[in-house]
């Protein structure tokens, strides 16, 4: 274990270049090229605002906000788990002719989808700025540990589903459906206060075993209600994401042997 | 690991399957269990051998033995089924190169994105980046994108970064066919250079003379089981003169099948029993009626060692009434070089006696032929040169030389001295 890890070290550069070669590469040969990395929520921000202030009246003050500020960290979450299931198989041509240690490929696509999110969040700040609900200088330094925890999380279960993928390519669109049932299982729509008035307690603590609750809780605790996020509920994701993790690289070792054969 | 020992190789097995119709997606996989049959092809049959620091081995067997497996089973692209292999040190393979090269980036960045690949951090590639490029000899291109650039240069940028990683082993796949004759020169000579400073060699190659250069030891893999192994020179010898033995013992068969009339000389105007590459002219008015090429045991042979007696037969009819003949033998290589030739009727300065039905036959004792593929020309002519039948190339006879140093188209006697 220490040794993968002192490997995967040595390897920083090539994590560094494929993060690096994913970022420019997904707007290349567009005009405004890497300025699309902020068009993009930008955008976002707008047609939640438009929306929601014109068409759907959801009761909620600033919606556009409380919407934005857990929809970019859900966008991370569920594009590097659903596109970094395909991020072994799509690099195929590698895996099959050289050596690496293939931890690489999933580190380095969640690690991008990570950086293009800490990209959208300049965005956010802008906007959470302009729109006058400011900020709460306290709360504002958990925000790194709250991402830190969903990039374990995120890197944990992309480890799992990317060498699966390799076996067994339909995981990849039952990902997808997945992960579209569990943004409605997470309340990035709606607040954390419909389902605990509404649901017995029973169901409310089994709402609370899904990670990105209490992720997405805290984000909004953050930015939204500038308040400082409650500890007990992230434990939570802690713990999955690092059981993620640990289960995840050890299944990850096992898989990887076989990985030329079925590509 | 043994003390001082790079490689290590126990037993290594590794089983391929090989599916008969697969399926990868779950449906196929559900409903079509009986698809997911397959057969098991055992590659490497328990494989074991050891490589010290800084020694260079070669590995060769004829396509298919296994010997790419071992070496992909050496970089850790594929794993053995069962036994262990162990490696120490960085290691560094030229099996295919330029993994990871991107079209649109240029050569810089490429190096850069090719070297990280091999493990290197951003410091350490920035440090050889100089050797990189003046090695590849793209000083002008290196900032143009890879696209632009011919195949010979992509080679030479991807064997550039490969061989400067500085690896404690390096593994190379029949790599020596990069770039033109005097980068192959260069890319042997910085081997040779790597080497000396101490660093592990693991070579697959079918060119036995770059093995010999380099390693200080041959593995002869055959059908998964090391065969043989020791000096790349025996190795070598033991590895072509097999080959050559199984092609020619072909070769054998191929002719026996072809007498058998199985096979029948496919052109209308040429007779069975010569080869379908031969040309006949002649106005067939003394005809052959057949061809044997004899060793001294009267055997038919097409394929003879230096040295032997070889006694050519030619059959013939006449259809016109007495003549005298010229019958004539020629042996032209291959690539067509003449090699002998001969002439009854200039030999013996009268023509030869025929009559209606008979056979002529031109004795060789121990030819002197080295080894290489020789077409034999048989004709009739008459006295004053008309043709009556003229086959060449009528068969094709392999000569073969092993253990043997010479070289060309003659053995000849030859002493050494060496004065002082």
């Amino acid at each position: 274990m220490f040794k993968k890890l002192k490997e995967l070290y040595d390897y920083r550069e090539m994590i560094i270049s494929l993060v690096r070669k994913d970022l420019r590469g997904r707007y290349k040969s567009s005009v405004l090229g890497f300025l699309w990395t902020f068009i993009n929520p930008l955008c976002q921000i707008i047609v939640y605002t438009l929306v929601f202030s014109q068409i759907f009246r959801m009761g909620i003050e600033k919606y556009y906000l409380f919407l934005t500020v857990v929809m970019i960290p859900w966008v991370f979450f569920s594009s590097s788990v659903s596109g970094g299931s395909m991020s072994v198989v799509n690099q195929q041509d590698l895996v099959k002719k050289i050596y690496f240690p293939r931890e690489v490929l999933p580190i380095s696509f969640v690690t991008s989808c990570f950086v293009n999110m800490l990209l959208s969040f300049i965005v956010v700040f802008i906007v959470v700025a302009v729109s006058g609900i400011g900020f709460n200088p306290v709360a504002l330094l958990f925000l790194p540990l709250i991402m830190l925890i969903e990039y374990i999380l995120a890197l944990g279960i992309t480890m799992v589903t990317s060498a699966c993928t390799v076996y067994l390519r339909d995981l990849e669109h039952i990902i997808g459906v997945l992960m579209m049932a569990w943004i409605y299982l997470t309340p990035v729509m709606y607040d954390i206060s419909y389902v605990t008035e509404n649901a017995p307690a029973k169901l409310v603590s089994i709402f609370y075993l899904n990670p990105m609750t209490s992720i997405a809780i805290a984000y909004r605790d953050i930015l939204y209600y500038k308040r400082i996020p409650q500890m007990q509920h992230l434990l939570v994701a802690v713990v999955v994401g690092v059981v993620f993790l640990v289960a995840g690289s050890i299944i990850f070792a096992k898989l990887q042997r076989n990985f030329v054969e079925e590509l | 690991m043994k003390p001082g020992n790079a490689i290590e190789a126990i037993n290594v097995k590794k089983r391929f399957k090989v599916y008969l119709d697969k399926g990868s997606s779950m449906k196929e996989k559900l409903l079509f269990r009986s698809r997911n049959r397959h057969e098991d092809r055992w590659v490497l049959k328990g494989v074991s051998f050891e490589v010290k620091k800084g020694e260079a081995i070669g590995l060769i067997g004829k396509n298919g033995c296994g010997k790419s497996t071992t070496l992909k089973m050496l970089t850790r692209i594929m794993y053995p089924t069962s036994g262990t292999i162990e490696l120490k040190g960085r290691v560094s393979s030229l099996i295919e190169l330029g993994a990871g090269f991107h079209p649109d980036m240029s050569g810089k960045e490429n190096i850069f994105t090719n070297a990280s690949i091999f493990g290197l951090n951003h410091a350490e590639i920035e440090r050889r980046l100089d050797d990189i490029i003046r090695f590849s000899e793209l000083e002008e291109f290196i900032d143009n994108p890879v696209r632009t650039y011919s195949s010979g240069m992509y080679m030479r940028l991807a064997f550039a970064v490969a061989i400067n990683v500085d690896a404690d082993i390096l593994l190379i796949d029949e790599i020596l066919a990069v770039g033109d004759v005097s980068f192959q020169a260069k890319c042997f000579e910085k081997l040779k250079e790597i080497k000396r400073k101490g660093t592990t060699i693991v070579i697959v190659s079918h060119v036995m003379g770059q093995i010999e250069q380099i390693c200080d030891r041959a593995i002869w893999i055959e059908e998964g089981l090391i065969k043989m192994e020791g000096k790349p020179r025996d190795i070598g010898q033991a590895y072509l003169a097999s080959m050559e033995e199984k092609r020619l013992q072909k070769k054998e068969e191929e002719f026996a099948e072809q007498r058998k009339g199985q096979k029948k000389a496919s052109t209308k105007d040429l007779p069975d029993f010569s080869d379908k590459t031969a040309t006949r002219r002649g106005n067939l008015a003394v005809e052959i009626t057949d061809f044997k090429t004899l060793n001294g045991n009267g055997e038919e042979k097409v394929v003879f060692s230096t040295g032997e007696d070889i006694r050519f037969e030619i059959h013939y009819k006449c259809h016109i009434p007495a003549p005298q003949v010229d019958f004539r033998v020629g042996i032209a290589r291959d690539d067509g070089v003449h090699c002998y030739g001969i002439s009854s009727y200039s030999e013996t300065g009268k023509g030869a006696p025929v009559k209606e039905e008979g056979y002529a036959v031109l004795e060789i004792s121990q030819n002197t032929l080295l080894s290489g593929k020789y077409l034999i020309d048989v004709g009739i002519k008459s006295t004053d040169q008309i043709a009556y039948d003229v086959i060449s190339g009528i068969r094709a006879v392999q000569i073969k030389n092993v253990n043997s140093y010479e070289s060309g188209i003659v053995k000849m006697k030859h002493d050494w001295m060496f004065g002082c």
